[in-house]
Order: structure tokens, then C-alpha cells, then sequence
């Protein structure tokens, strides 16, 4: 009776295991793709680009179909914010991952070649004449251990300063060029009742690229990456007296009460309602007020630059972006010939006229909307170029220092206080 | 000759332990397993034993979201349990209750999602229903930036739970006054006894074992509490407001650390399933009133 008994639990056990098995499908562990013959798909993984860009995608897909009888081209548009989270890792490591995905330079990029995700493409890139198509500087920053793994999208602006030019003309201000001559607008625009800045930092990232800026132009872009890349500490004398930037706006009430409970979307809105005059932010405030406020009258400067710092005055907040093909996708060559089509002359002039950037010669040719074409043109000509805490750095790492520039902006902690307590964080990283 | 059931029961129970074996207890013991592992989600898996759990007790904001929590728990343990008793007993002792039960029972229905996007407009500190009526009325030295203030942030999540589940637990109560015989409550009306007193020294006494199995759900319900936080405040400000499970969901989502944010559910699972027991331990037995 009790063998009996036995028998069928194993039995049952047994049998829940098969289900489970059948259940599971292909393992598909770390994300392989099987190059059977009959699998023509090209998987391609990347954030929406935009309703006025998919069309253009959509050429991109038909010219290659065309090309290559009997292959497919399949597109997976994701959220930005769920993209660059949970959305590409799960990608990657199931069943028919992307053999194309999209990826920021930096930290993520060597993330992805780390992990084994990141093809070296540079070599038939410029066997199919693809490099020769862009301008010079466009694969800046898609390298990884002196190997290219990227084919550039675009290039963006991490962060510049947005000024509403009716309350600036009302106000008789012009853009400044030091930090001084911008507290000065600061205190008049005050002074006036109108608030100078408007900010959405409930995600932490705005006022963190902004800050970031900031911090790598008073000491030294080679200190900023080393206290992000936890070599040195960043909570020395010579950083609290930079975060204390962000203390004098707080002190000075320069930026809106809710800056740390609103999210950006609203921080736009205030931008956009004339509650604030100014909102630094990146690049893609041009498509958002495509979206949200078409006749805005809005104009942007670089952060201007700051006395005694020790960083290039002149220096850019921004990442590049691009595509990159999966090293363990098993059609690498007909990747590459995807990349071939997506640069050529037609297509490039197609993404620019929808009003997508582009760092192709023929791109640049066609013209971008103005204010697009400026901030394209600084990051082109920048003599340096500044990596975002999150893009270009430990997550981790750079979630201390975001939260710590929140919470002085917030006028919760001192600099002190703030850096201490980010760099205890990151001690216990190590 | 007597038929051999033997293999019958467990081909009967068969399809349910299926289902709680893909549900339940594989991504359980993938998880424990996960949690001594450093892993991004996508690499290689690399084995760190208890590596995981060690950092986990010196994360200062992940011991911090303990405190948190339980400032939340003794919250809603007023605004809701507490709150829902009081309800049942307001709207009980009325003849006709079913508007008032439908009314108070409605935000529990709603998506919390739903109700924390809509909650977050209200407390808006620029644009919000809140801070615009105190300012109508003349009260603009009350306003404040509700969800980005330490000092206020918790409290408001706490009291928009309130507002949604106090119907939940008037629902449970209501129930359980509802069994009460009316004979009872009419002898004490007879007595002189007034309402209040027949809700304190009748009706809440005659529902102890609701009252317990209320308190044991809004205690274990608030330590998983994690759609409000999340979309109202995301932990901040300056994770002022972070509870385990959004540090849980930031570290293995946003900071791609899959085997640290497992170990941090296998602490979360264990401190709930601890409290499960301490619960039981403490519950006394068969002291309720048979009626």
C-alpha cells in the first residue's frame, strides 16, 4: 500500500514535470538564434521613433524586402523607458531575440560587449562603403576596446538650457555666456515674479544630467569619470563646492517647489504655460513641442561657462545612439546589409524630412529643422563631450549622485550631507 | 473486487499542482536560487553565494524601506481597519445601506493605477485640486508639495490607501455585523443602550476573529504595497518614501541587477512569511463567541 502510494506521487511528479517541460518551449538561454534555413526573419529591437519616423522605417523594411527575396524584416518598438529597463534584456535573453537592437554609447554599450551582445562590424561596414556615407565624428563613441559595434542613429543633447524668448524680449535678456551673468538673469527674472527655471525631477534624471554638467565643468571632466567610475570620491571639498550650484538655486527659490515630485512630461508643461522662463532639458524638447505646444516660441544655450572650473568651458552633455548587431544572431551579414539600405542617400533624406536627425553627408545635406540643426551642430564641433550619470556610468552609481543632487535642489540636505551619503552608497558597491 | 483508486486522487489534484508549480513554485525557487548569483539579466550568471544577502544588510536604503513600510502598515491600520469599523458601524446602524455601502466600496473596485494617476493631478502641487481649493478658501499657508515633501509624502500614500480600502474592510465588517442576531442588539435598544454603545460593547467585541483576520490582511497587504508608491512617488523624494518592493523592482529593472533585487525578495518573502507565524502564535484560540 505505502509502495503504492509512493509510486503515484512520483508518478504525478513525474508527470507535472513532462507538462513543464512541453510548457517551456525553446531555452533560448542568453538569447541565441538558430540560423535554420528557413529562418528569414531579421529581428530588429529599438524605442518608438515616432509617429512621423515609422513611415520612413517602413521604407527602410520595403527597399531591403526587395533586396533580399524571401527575407523579412520585423520591427519590435518598445517605450523608451521600458526599452532601456526590462524590455531589451528580456529580448535578449529569450527566445528570437533581435539580431538588431538599439543601445545609448557608454556604459550599456560596454554592458552589451561585455555580455557577448555587441558584433564587431567595423570592417564590413567599410567593405560595403557604409563608414564612407558618414560625416566625420559620427562614430565618435560607438567603439568599444577599439572595435566598432555600433552603426550611429544619431547624436543628442543631453542637456541645454531652454529659454522662453517672449519673457526674455519682455525682460530685455539676452543668453548669457558665464554662470554669473546667468545668476544675474536669475535674481531679475525673480525680481520680476516670474520663476527661472521649471523642472520634472521626480525620476531623478533631469536634474541629474543637468547637475552633471554642472559637476564636470568645476572639476574636470577626468574627475567626474572617476568618481562615477568609483576611483575617486565624490564627496570631496572640491565637489561640495560644485554641488553647491545647485544649492544656490534652491536658496535663491529659482526653480518650482514641486521640482522633485513632478515628472518631466509636467515639468515640460510648466516650460510650455510660461510658468517658468527657462527648463533645462535635452535635445528632444524640439519634439515635444512638436507634440504639446507647436507655436511656442522657445530658443536654447549651452550651460554657460563657469568661473575658476577646471572642465572645458565649452564642453556637451549628450550620448550618441545606434544600432548593434547581436553577436550571437546567426545572420550578422544580413545585418549588416540592413545597415547598407538605412544609410543610403534616399533613406537618410527621408528620417531628416520627417524630422529625424541624421549623421549621414547626405542627411546633413538635407537640412533639419533650425533649432535641431544648432544642437547638432554643437555636438558635432564640441571639443568635448560629456557622458550622462545613467548612460554613460554605473547605474547605481549614478542613481547616489542624482539622488543627491535632488535632494540640495530640494533643499533637503547640504552638499555635504548629500555627497557623504551618495558615496557611502557607493562604497558599499565595491 | 474492490477497483485500485490508488493513481486517481493525484491525477484529480494533477492540473492544480500544474498550475501552482508554474505560478508559484518554480519562479520561488528560481528566484532563491537566482539570489546567490550576480546576473544582469541577459550575461552570464556568475555564482557570489551569500554575497547578495550581506549587502542586503548593509543597504541603508533597503533597511530604511522596512521603517518606511511599517510607518505605512500602522497608517492604514487606522485609516483602513480602524476606518472600515467605523463605517460599518455608521452605516449599520442605518435602515436603508446600500447606497452608502456601494458608495464607500467603489474606490476598491478601481485599478490602483487608476487611482494613484488620478490622486497624483489632485495632489499636484502646480496644477492640483488640492492646493487650488485652499487657496479658494483662503488657507494658501496649508499648501504644500504634498508628494515631494518628506515630511508629508508618506502620509498622503498612506491616507489615498485609506480612502481606497476602508470600503474593502466596511465591507468585511458590515458582514460580520450583519450575523449578529438582531434580537441581541434590540434587547440592549430595550436596555436604554444607545448606538455607540451597542458598537463598542457589542458589535466590536462580537467580530474579534473578523477583526484579526483584517488586521493580518492589511499588515501583510501593506508590507507588499507597491502600485501607489510607485506611480505617486517612485520611492522618492530622496527615497524618503521607498518601500522593499519598489527598491526590489528599481534594482532588478532599472539597476539590472537581477541576483541582488532576488536576494532582497527571498529577505521580503521571509520577514512576511515570519510575520504569518508570529501572527498565528499571538492569535488567541476559540475565544470568539458562538451566536
Amino acid at each position: 500500500m505505502r509502495m503504492s502510494r509512493l509510486a503515484s506521487v512520483v508518478a504525478a511528479l513525474s508527470a507535472s514535470a513532462l507538462l513543464l517541460a512541453g510548457c517551456s518551449g525553446s531555452s533560448g538561454g542568453g538569447g541565441e538564434t538558430s540560423a535554420s534555413p528557413s529562418d528569414q526573419i531579421l529581428r530588429i529591437a529599438m524605442t518608438e521613433p515616432g509617429a512621423d519616423a515609422i513611415p520612413v522605417w517602413n521604407q527602410v523594411k520595403t527597399t531591403y524586402e526587395a533586396a533580399h527575396p524571401g527575407w523579412t524584416v520585423q520591427y519590435n518598438f518598445q517605450n523608451d523607458d521600458i526599452y532601456s529597463t526590462v524590455g531589451l534584456p528580456s529580448l535578449l535573453s529569450g527566445g528570437n531575440a533581435p539580431d538588431i537592437f538599439f543601445e545609448w554609447s557608454g556604459n550599456r554599450l560596454q554592458t552589451r560587449h561585455a555580455d557577448g551582445y555587441a558584433a564587431s562590424i567595423g570592417d564590413q561596414l567599410k567593405a560595403k562603403g557604409v563608414t564612407d556615407l558618414y560625416i566625420d565624428g559620427a562614430f565618435g563613441g560607438t567603439s568599444v576596446d577599439g572595435k566598432t559595434v555600433m552603426l550611429p542613429l544619431g547624436k543628442d543633447v543631453s542637456n541645454v538650457i531652454w529659454y522662453n524668448k517672449d519673457i526674455f524680449d519682455k525682460q530685455g535678456l539676452t543668453p548669457p555666456t558665464t554662470w554669473a551673468e546667468l545668476d544675474a538673469i536669475n535674481s531679475k527674472l525673480k525680481a520680476a515674479g516670474i520663476t527661472p527655471y521649471a523642472m520634472g525631477n521626480k525620476d531623478l534624471w533631469p536634474a541629474g544630467n543637468w547637475n552633471g554638467h554642472v559637476l564636470s565643468r568645476i572639476v574636470g571632466e577626468q574627475a567626474y569619470a572617476d568618481a562615477l567610475n568609483m576611483t575617486s570620491p565624490l564627496d570631496s571639498p572640491e565637489w561640495v563646492a560644485a554641488m553647491d550650484k545647485m544649492k544656490e538655486i534652491h536658496d535663491g527659490g529659482w526653480i518650482n517647489d514641486s521640482v522633485n515630485s513632478v515628472s518631466d512630461n509636467e515639468g515640460y508643461t510648466l516650460f510650455f504655460t510660461g510658468k517658468a522662463a527657462m527648463t533645462p532639458i535635452g535635445s528632444w524638447l524640439v519634439d515635444v513641442r512638436k507634440d504639446q505646444a507647436p507655436t511656442f516660441n522657445m530658443d536654447w544655450f549651452n550651460l554657460p561657462a563657469i568661473d575658476g572650473g577646471k572642465g572645458n568651458q565649452q564642453s556637451v552633455l549628450g550620448v550618441s545612439s545606434g544600432l548593434v548587431v547581436n553577436a550571437k544572431s546567426a545572420k550578422i551579414d544580413q545585418a549588416v546589409d540592413f545597415f547598407a539600405t538605412l544609410a543610403s542617400s534616399d533613406i537618410q533624406a527621408a528620417f531628416v524630412k520627417a524630422g529625424s536627425s541624421s549623421l549621414t553627408k547626405a542627411g546633413a545635406a538635407t537640412g533639419l529643422n533650425p533649432l535641431s540643426q544648432r544642437l547638432l551642430n554643437l555636438i558635432e564641433t564640441a571639443p568635448e563631450i560629456v557622458s550622462p550619470p545613467d548612460t554613460g556610468y554605473n547605474l547605481k552609481v549614478a542613481d547616489a549622485l542624482n539622488t543627491a543632487t535632488s535632494a540640495v535642489l530640494g533643499g533637503a540636505m547640504s552638499s555635504q550631507d548629500a555627497l557623504t551619503q551618495a558615496q557611502q552608497k557607493i562604497d558599499a558597491l565595491k | 473486487m474492490k477497483p485500485n483508486r490508488g493513481w486517481t486522487p493525484y491525477l484529480f489534484v494533477l492540473p492544480a499542482f500544474t498550475v501552482f508549480a508554474i505560478s508559484i513554485l518554480l519562479p520561488l525557487l528560481g528566484t532563491f536560487g537566482l539570489s546567490f548569483t550576480r546576473w544582469d539579466g541577459s550575461g552570464a550568471l556568475k555564482f557570489k553565494g551569500v554575497a547578495n544577502y550581506i549587502r542586503a544588510f548593509h543597504d541603508s536604503v533597503y533597511i530604511a524601506s522596512y521603517w518606511h513600510v511599517l510607518i505605512y502598515v500602522v497608517a492604514t491600520m487606522v485609516l483602513e481597519v480602524v476606518a472600515g469599523l467605523l463605517l460599518a458601524g455608521a452605516v449599520s446602524a442605518r435602515p436603508r445601506t446600500t447606497f452608502y455601502r456601494v458608495a464607500f466600496f467603489i474606490p476598491v473596485m478601481l485599478p490602483l493605477v487608476v487611482i494613484a494617476v488620478l490622486w497624483s493631478f489632485v495632489l499636484n502641487p502646480d496644477f492640483g485640486l488640492l492646493n487650488a481649493g485652499l487657496d479658494a478658501i483662503g488657507l494658501d499657508s496649508w499648501k504644500r508639495v504634498w508628494l515631494g515633501d518628506p515630511n508629508t509624502a508618506l502620509l498622503a500614500i498612506s491616507v489615498i490607501s485609506g480612502w481606497i480600502f476602508a470600503g474593502f474592510y466596511m465591507a468585511i465588517f458590515y458582514a460580520g455585523f450583519a450575523r449578529i442576531p438582531k434580537d441581541i442588539i434590540e434587547s440592549a435598544r430595550l436596555d436604554g443602550a444607545g448606538e455607540w454603545m451597542i458598537f463598542r460593547r457589542m458589535k466590536v467585541p462580537l467580530v474579534r476573529g473578523i477583526t484579526e483576520v483584517a488586521v493580518l490582511l492589511c499588515v501583510t497587504g501593506g508590507i507588499q504595497v507597491f502600485d501607489l508608491v510607485f506611480v505617486l512617488t517612485n520611492g522618492g523624494p530622496y527615497n524618503t518614501t521607498e518601500v522593499p518592493t519598489t527598491y526590489l523592482v528599481k534594482t532588478v529593472f532599472r539597476d539590472q541587477e537581477v541576483g541582488y533585487g532576488s536576494a532582497l525578495a527571498v529577505i521580503l518573502t521571509v520577514v512576511i512569511a515570519l510575520i504569518g507565524l508570529l501572527y498565528s502564535r499571538l492569535r488567541r484560540k476559540s475565544s470568539d463567541v458562538e451566536f
